[in-house]
């Protein structure tokens, strides 16, 4: 393991104060730790090398080394390679290791490395009886986060169809993680762990956000609140499933107590269809009362269904 | 490909040289402390990256890197000033976990500062791309501190499959969260094993004075249902506008037709199945399964006599 950091220290050092890009071949002959060896030997080292590189991050690319555009060669940014500097205060590092001692993503990421990268925490006990995980749909997290944040295009395949958007936002909600992008004029959302076969586009910057764009608001808190229509229904919930549907509408429309331990609420509703379904989830002790031709779907429903 | 170990020791290398830059005179207990170093493994680092620098390599080519009694040197290794840019994995994983935990608003300010500024060079912050919300129902809370203090909690819970609510007391083991629910596990004296509830089924929580002692080794707690031998058990075919069943409940897939999806659906209760099937209306039909049609007919009649009583 030594040999191979001392190369690779010898081998960063080497790239971050080249005036331009360098061949494999120069590598070989002036940096410590690679001029030993057959071609072949050679080649793998280094195939092993880049690839440690990248995988922390560190953007490598390949250039040509000249105008004539003969030779390639290895060359790292500077500015690319530098963390921009986020000012973080000693507590702002340990709240945020803390918090990804709590909150797990799935798959292999180490936060304990990108903690190290923002310069490190003091490590605190983490015996919290407190976890969550955010791990549903996770594994293509990382790409798809790649594209939203350097604005690169997604393609994927979903319900069987090869898709094609502008990743404008990620967000995590009820469980599941959503990607929010543009398919042509249409801004859609797809569920993460449905997509397969996800790849990121080559080029960065590949569009623009809306201005003001909001990931939050393309998926709705409520079912029933994704929608186009714009009607107030009024219900009736019995006592003993009161504290059930005021749990369940937070603090939208108005609720009202009856004497009896029940409830009358009032509640904006976009997408009835979605609103009845989600009422009928409450058996008999719910009852639509208002609007009249709301409360016939509700029963037309009902009664179609067997 | 080289192991993980390697990137991992070589990852924080290439983050302590530019801590100690920054901040010169760094003692050994200090830069041991926020890199997770014991002062021998320090040591070796530090004597690994004396021997790199630049071709040449002799003095004044290679970095200086020592111990001086209880400071850390490093030297002429300027190229090494700034840390890597995070990876999007990794900013991915720092970021949804801080919002996570802000959006149940019990998170310290420094959480909430340092998701803010992170944010800022990674995305930006003048559209909002990424969002996680893991609002929390009311008790999580009082049941973490329970939990952490090891509080017998009696609760009052309602299992809204079966609409029974009961009286139960708990010893809280720990409170987590996953596939968008809150759950709390422990010891429930009323069945006399372990249980898991989900915390917004629960109705009222109430302190006891008694702590407990006895916490098992923790273990990741499963959700997800598991079909038992005395389960209900019914085939329903699902049109178009209700494939989404099949991703929200654990079904197994018979057939998928032109007429739609044939999925076959356990449940502890028929209730369960029943409640769906009303809910899809005619999106969604019962192929087979006796006790979840009776259940079914009784369910539809119950509703209907409710919208019919004042007509």
């Amino acid at each position: 393991m030594q040999r191979v950091i001392e190369r690779i220290l010898n081998l960063l050092a080497f790239l971050l104060t080249a005036a331009g890009p360098v061949t494999a071949d120069e590598i070989r002959t002036t940096v410590a730790g690679y001029d030993q060896g057959t071609d072949e030997a050679f080649h793998r080292m280094f195939e092993r090398d880049k690839d440690l590189l990248r995988r922390l991050g560190i953007p490598l690319e390949l250039a040509p080394t000249d105008g004539w555009q003969v030779e390639q060669g290895y060359l790292v940014d500077p500015d690319a390679y530098a963390l921009p500097d986020p000012g973080l205060t000693d507590d702002e590092r340990a709240a945020l290791w803390l918090a990804a001692q709590i909150v797990r993503l799935g798959g292999q990421v180490g936060a304990a490395d990108a903690v190290f990268k923002l310069g490190g925490a003091p490590v605190t006990a983490s015996g919290e009886p407190l976890a969550a995980s955010l791990s549903e749909g996770a594994e293509d997290l990382g790409s798809a986060f790649l594209a939203v944040a350097e604005r690169r295009l997604l393609t994927f395949d979903y319900r069987a169809k090869p898709r094609r958007i502008a990743p404008y936002g990620l967000v995590h909600r009820r469980g599941h993680w959503y990607v929010v992008g543009a398919e042509g004029d249409a801004v859609k959302v797809f569920r993460m762990d449905k997509a397969s076969d996800i790849e990121v586009g080559h080029e960065a910057g590949a569009f623009d956000r809306p201005a003001g764009f909001r990931a939050a608001d393309a998926i709705p808190q409520a079912p029933w609140e994704a929608g186009g229509e714009d009607m107030t229904a009024t219900v009736l919930f019995d006592a003993d499933m009161a504290w059930w549907a005021r749990r369940q509408i937070g603090n939208r429309g108005s609720a009202e107590e009856l004497d009896d331990g029940g409830l009358r609420v009032e509640l904006p509703v976009a997408n009835p269809e979605a609103f009845i379904g989600w009422l009928l989830s409450f058996d008999d002790a719910a009852e639509l009362v208002a609007p009249p031709e709301l409360r016939q779907r509700l029963v037309a429903r009902v009664e179609e269904g067997l | 490909m080289t192991s993980p170990k390697t990137a991992k020791r070589l990852n924080r290398i290439l983050a302590m040289i530019p801590w100690v830059i920054a901040n010169s005179g760094a003692s050994v207990t200090d830069v041991c402390e926020r890199f997770g170093y014991t002062r021998r493994e320090l040591a070796a680092d530090l004597d690994l990256v004396f021997v790199c620098g630049l071709p040449g390599y002799g003095p004044g080519d290679l970095m200086v890197a020592y111990i001086d009694e209880d400071e850390v040197v490093v030297e002429l290794a300027d190229y090494f000033a700034n840390p890597i840019r995070l990876t999007p994995p990794e900013a991915l994983s720092l970021l949804a976990a801080g919002m996570a935990l802000v959006s149940t608003g019990q998170a310290p300010p420094a959480l909430s500062s340092a998701v803010t500024k992170l944010q800022e060079v990674v995305v930006g912050t003048d559209t909002e791309t990424l969002v996680v919300d893991l609002a929390e129902p009311p008790f999580v809370g009082e049941l973490r501190r329970a939990a952490t203090d090891r509080r017998v909690v009696r609760i009052v819970h309602t299992a809204i499959a079966s609409g029974q609510t009961s009286k139960r007391d708990i010893e809280p083991w720990s409170v987590f969260a996953t596939l968008g629910n809150w759950y709390v596990r422990g010891y429930c004296r009323l069945a006399g094993a372990e249980r898991v509830f989900r915390i917004d089924r629960i109705r009222e929580v109430e302190l006891a004075d008694e702590l407990f002692t006895n916490v098992p080794e923790s273990t990741e707690p499963e959700i997800g249902y598991t079909p038992g031998a005395e389960d209900v058990r019914a085939t329903i075919l699902l049109r178009e506008e209700s494939r989404w069943v099949a991703d929200y409940f654990p079904v197994e897939i018979v057939a998928d037709d032109p007429e739609g999806l044939l999925v076959r659906f356990s449940a502890s209760d028929p209730l369960v199945i029943a409640r769906l099937l009303l809910r899809l209306g005619r999106s969604g039909s019962l192929v087979e399964g006796e006790a979840v049609e009776e259940t079914l007919l009784d369910l539809r009649d119950r509703v209907l006599a409710r919208y019919r009583d004042q007509g």
